[in-house]
């Protein structure tokens, strides 16, 4: 028999990761990204990665990360994948090390740890304000290097469009589109790993990058992917709001003494350094003693939300609060901070050595994801899903750093489990259903281009993101869901009248986008009606009229499956691992 | 299996082609080209504009100095190998440098952006001069290292064009701008001045070689064609001893070599 | 109230084969509105300047926040990012042309995967033995760390390369980004392993030698990584390992 061929769909770092496992131990892969896989969305983490490595003599343990992951999850997570990522954490610091990230270092050579939201401890390893690019070009490095001996072959510029599976419902392979040939073409694979990062473009305007549309999750949701948890969205408290997209500010901000405030006394119109301490209103720190600015990051938003929404705070009318650093030293901040700090100054064209930074919450992270098991499978046999795609680690709320944790890990257990079901498969019976996925991609792609009508994708796109952010952020009504839910359905019916402007078979980008465009509308039902389902308030999904947490009615992960009815997706739940931390209420306001 | 995979057909790859990693020698030649613009064809340089000086003072000191210079052991070997050679190939290869970069100074007119696009004007200008001036110079008219002494009279001649003394003026000061530059970017080049600032502060050092260079060698070009001696004899070593007929032409210039 | 306006001109070609044609865009003014704000608008409606249906522009960019290195064009005439190029520091019409050193797909987009080439030729990666559990890395002193993190900031935008004179098809000049790397993998403790292959490797044709030390690299990197000082340092380092090779071997 020859050897197992996985295809890994995705090369930020949980893709990558998965690689470099499979490589390792023998595989050969095929490895499929939209972009060149060293700029994938990984390269804009700032922050850092968490590991209980205790080089700061706290007394921290890989027991105390797992805790605090759980408690900043709010219980949501299921908790034998999540203990076994705490667990890991530290030999994959080191791992990353030896592979050459410049981590900062204290005098003596060793790692650096800053502090980040939701712990006490300082837990996070980190490279200047660009950890995650240093980290994901450590992993393309070493990808890079495979693939010079010839155990990866890249498809960067491939854009993922379905699984190919056989008559039994086992993943056979994938069907891809060569965005610059336009060639659609099914490629045997004897399992399929997606690493397709998360799902930003759906909101419209979040930080994440233009490739984040989350068409890779829905196209194999259609196919019949439990999609979980898809209301977990986390808003960050702090980014930059700007026309094209919301550019993260990182929690390292604070992790390294920043401090959020507004002006006591609304639309103060002394220039900002004038306000005196005594009238400046550190909101967290006054309602957080304990944590202060770096309080769970859902509890951030909510509670700048507050500020600007319910008390009128914000600086001169406006949405926004104030970020300030200016009372570190120059040198510090640059040592520590200096890309994240070019990216302010370079967009906003204020210093934030000298300025506080004008910040508001933006739509960050996809908690939620396609449902995997344990050995990060999802239920379609051979298709198995890793990093932000998938939704396992991180609850109802993901703490800052963990998430570079996640990507990684999950990429080391996708890839080696996929090897091992690749070994152990039985040879498909007739061509895997490679000709019928085909024959059913062309078909879409046909109707696609030949279409007549008079929308265009970028401009329901637009609309979709607007009624997302509205409606399924930091607030939720369940009326505003059922609007929204309502508007989607009627982008979904408007999206049959899309006629491209642009035909052509060769690199054409609005093709390529209004294919993304209908499994973005698909997927944010399901983000929609599960936020409606859920009735109460668990870590980033707050609804007012049901502010408490409900463990005996939602203490369930949601797996919602597709149905193509009108209705929408089906939903299901499921028991939430709890053997280890009994679930207790998540206070961060009192000392627990 | 009978699926839709299939290997792409081969494509030639377009544009720029990657690093021939260590492989073909362009890096020795390139080097070669570096090296020989210090030692020896900058020494030389050196060691010209220090004996054209010598100008300063007279037919007679001049003539001296080129006297001894082709008194040197091996001197025609010498010349051959450490001037005309190295020089030829110097320029040779630096034309082909300069083909084959292509400048963007319109859309970048950054300071080192002028500067790499005058060193291959200057280059250009250098090269072309020095090849008349050493057919003209060192292969016409008289023989010098059989007349030394014949030496400032011929330089003297070639500018009494003003033209000539144009491309002179020109001439020198590109060279002594190219090889300034080229200092400085040996030093960069070969790893000697690795930081910005250090570079910085080599540059002024050049632009201070650049300068007393030009000086020097513009100071000589006025020895040839200013007041103090003008219509040197052919032999002016045979002009003092003939001077005997006060009231010669001479006079004022042989009053001066006495002097010496 | 007439709504203010920005003009671009972008330049068109359906093809690497296509002729290229300029398209006048008036598109509406928004606060902090950049070059790909621009482009996503062109989309929305992809109509130009005269009323006529266009097609909207193929273009790269991902992060749009300069970290990615996708959105490398030439505005202006100068090769920058287009996400960090804002429309109010830019003088207008604001013309849009692809970077011009590399293989044109379409419109704004090129080909730039030699980069990636040129890394795999003098192997930019730390050699580590595997990704099991080895214990913690090499002791770094913040000294060193310093020193090299800013080389781990490239972005890949290859605008080094683009402006650089020596970088184009007669030379085969590896450009500034790679050799920058050499030095980052050289200057860690297990990634030296390769150094003096790394060194011999830029010593091919198309290697350090045909830097003419323009230093446009180091003036237009929009990550600032002092890419002269890396250049220097490497070329002696090559310099010094031919000479080890010619004498010792």
């Amino acid at each position: 028999m020859a050897a197992p061929r996985i295809i890994v769909v995705g090369g930020g770092l949980a893709g990558l990761a998965a690689v470099i496992k499979i490589a390792e131990a023998g595989g050969s892969v095929d490895l499929f990204s939209i972009v060149p896989v060293k700029r994938s969305h990984s390269v804009c983490a700032q922050g850092g990665i968490n590991a209980a490595k205790n080089l700061k003599g706290e007394g921290d343990t890989t027991w105390k990360h797992f805790d605090d992951t759980v408690y900043g999850g709010d219980f949501l997570a299921n908790q034998t994948p999540v203990k076994a990522m705490c667990e890991a954490a530290p030999a994959i610091i080191d791992l990353l090390d030896r592979m050459g990230v410049p981590f900062n270092r204290t005098p003596e050579g060793l790692l650096d740890f800053r502090r980040f939201g939701g712990t006490l401890y300082n837990r996070t390893a980190f490279a200047g304000a660009t950890t995650g690019q240093q980290l994901l070009y450590a992993l393309d490095e070493q990808v890079r290097r495979y693939e010079s001996e010839g155990k990866v072959k890249k498809y960067e510029g491939w854009e993922f469009l379905s699984a190919v599976i056989d008559s039994k419902g086992v993943a056979r392979g994938i069907t891809a589109l060569d965005l610059r040939t336009m060639e659609l073409r099914s490629f045997a694979a004897d399992a399929i790993i997606l690493a397709t990062g998360g799902i930003g473009a759906i909101f419209g305007k979040s930080t994440n990058s233009v490739v984040c549309t989350g068409s890779a999750q829905s196209a194999v949701f259609q196919q019949g992917v439990y999609y979980a948890n898809g209301e977990l969205v986390q808003v960050h408290p702090t980014t930059i709001p700007g026309e094209d997209k919301l550019r993260l500010m990182s929690e390292s901000a604070r992790g390294e003494g920043g401090r959020v405030w507004v002006p006591r006394t609304p639309g103060d119109k002394r220039p900002v350094k004038q306000i005196p301490e005594s009238e400046r209103f550190y909101f967290l720190e006054e309602w957080y003693p304990k944590y202060g600015n770096l309080v769970p990051r859902d509890i951030a938003t909510r509670a700048i939300h507050k500020v600007v929404y319910e008390n009128h705070m914000g600086i001169d009318g406006q949405p926004m609060v104030y970020l300030d650093l200016t009372h570190i030293d120059r040198a510090t901040l640059d040592r520590k901070l200096g890309g994240i700090l070019d990216i302010y100054e370079k967009f906003v064209g204020v210093d934030p050595h000298e300025e506080p930074m004008k910040i508001f919450p933006g739509m960050h992270y996809t908690m939620g994801g396609l449902w995997v098991d344990f050995n990060q499978m999802t239920n379609i046999p051979g298709v198995f899903a890793a990093g932000e795609a998938e939704y396992q680690y991180h609850g109802a709320n993901r703490l800052g750093a963990n998430s570079l944790l996640s990507c990684i890990y999950g990429g080391f257990i996708s890839g080696p489990n996929a090897l091992t079901y690749a070994k152990s498969l039985p040879a498909a019976e007739g061509d895997g259903g490679h000709t019928a996925e085909l024959t059913r991609q062309s078909e879409i792609n046909d109707r696609l281009l030949k279409n007549e009508g008079k929308e265009n994708p970028f401009k329901l796109w637009r609309e979709l993101g607007d009624t997302m952010t509205k409606h399924a952020t930091v607030i939720r009504y369940n009326k505003g869901l059922k609007q929204a839910d309502e508007k989607i359905v009627e982008l979904l019916d408007r999206y049959n009248n899309v006629s491209l402007a642009d035909r052509s078979q060769w690199a054409n980008t609005s093709f390529a986008f209004a294919r993304q465009l209908k499994n973005m509308l698909e997927i944010s039902r399901v983000v929609v009606q599960g936020a409606i389902l859920r009735d109460e308030s668990r870590g980033a999904h707050y609804k007012p009229d049901f502010p408490e947490r409900n463990d005996e009615k939602f203490l369930k992960t949601g797996k919602a499956s597709f149905t193509g009815l009108a209705d929408g997706p089906r939903f299901e739940y499921e028991e939430v691992d709890t053997q280890f931390i009994t679930p207790r209420p998540r206070r961060y306001d009192a000392a627990s | 299996m009978a699926t839709a995979q299939q290997s792409a057909a081969p494509t030639v790859r377009r544009g720029v082609q990657p690093l021939r990693a260590g492989e073909g020698s362009s890096f020795l030649w390139h080097k070669l080209h570096s090296l020989l613009g210090i030692v020896p064809i900058g020494a030389f340089l050196l060691e010209h504009l220090l004996s054209n000086f010598e100008a300063l003072k007279g037919p007679i000191a001049y003539g001296a100095q080129v006297k001894f210079l082709n008194g040197l052991p091996l001197v025609r070997l010498l010349e051959w190998v450490f001037i005309f050679l190295p020089i030829l190939y110097h320029a040779c290869y630096g034309v082909w440098i300069w083909l084959r970069g292509k400048s963007n100074i319109i859309y970048y007119p950054w300071a080192g952006n002028w500067l790499y696009v005058a060193q291959r004007y200057t280059g250009l200008i250098a090269f072309a001069y020095i090849l008349q001036h050493v057919i003209r110079q060192r292969f016409m008219g008289v023989m010098l290292p059989e007349h030394p002494y014949a030496a400032f009279h011929k330089v003297q001649v070639e500018l009494s064009n003003p033209w000539m003394v144009a491309i002179y003026i020109v001439a020198m000061i590109a060279i002594c701008w190219h090889f300034a530059y080229g200092v400085w970017l040996f030093a960069a080049k070969w790893g000697i001045t690795t930081g910005a600032t250090a570079r910085k502060r080599f540059g002024y050092v050049c632009v201070a070689l650049g300068l007393a260079l030009a000086i020097m060698g513009l100071a000589s070009i006025w020895a040839f064609v200013g007041p103090d001696y003008k219509n040197a004899p052919e032999d002016p070593a045979r002009a003092v001893s003939l001077l005997v007929a006060p009231g010669a032409v001479f006079a004022p210039v042989t009053a001066r070599i006495v002097s010496i | 109230m007439a709504t203010k306006t920005v003009t671009f001109e972008i330049k068109r070609q359906a093809s690497p084969d296509a002729p290229a044609a300029w398209e006048r865009f008036e598109l509406e003014w928004r606060p902090g509105m950049n070059v790909t704000t621009a482009m996503m608008d062109i989309a929305a409606n992809p109509v130009t300047a005269d009323g006529q249906p266009t097609t909207p522009v193929t273009y790269d960019s991902n992060c749009l926040e300069e970290i990615c290195g996708s959105c490398a064009m030439r505005i202006n005439g100068k090769a920058r990012m287009a996400c960090s190029a804002l429309v109010d520091n830019l003088e207008q019409p604001i013309r849009v042309e692809p970077l011009s050193k590399f293989p044109l797909v379409r419109d704004l987009q090129v080909d730039r995967s030699v980069l990636f080439e040129n890394l795999k030729a003098v192997k930019a990666w730390i050699p580590i033995d595997g990704t099991y559990d080895l214990g913690s890395g090499p002791r770094v002193y913040p000294q060193q760390q310093e020193v090299n993190y800013p080389f781990s900031n490239c972005i890949s935008c290859t605008c080094c390369m683009e402006v650089c004179p020596q970088f184009n098809e007669d030379t085969g000049f590896v450009g500034a980004a790679t050799i920058a790397q050499v030095k980052l993998f050289n200057n860690h403790p297990t990634g030296k392993v390769l150094k003096e292959e790394r060194l011999r490797a830029l010593a091919g044709d198309g290697g350090i030698q045909e830097c003419g030390f323009a230093q446009n690299c180091v003036e237009v990197c929009p990550k600032r990584i002092p890419l002269t000082n890396a250049i220097s340092d490497v070329s002696r380092d090559v310099l010094l390992q031919k000479a080890k090779d010619f004498f010792a071997k």
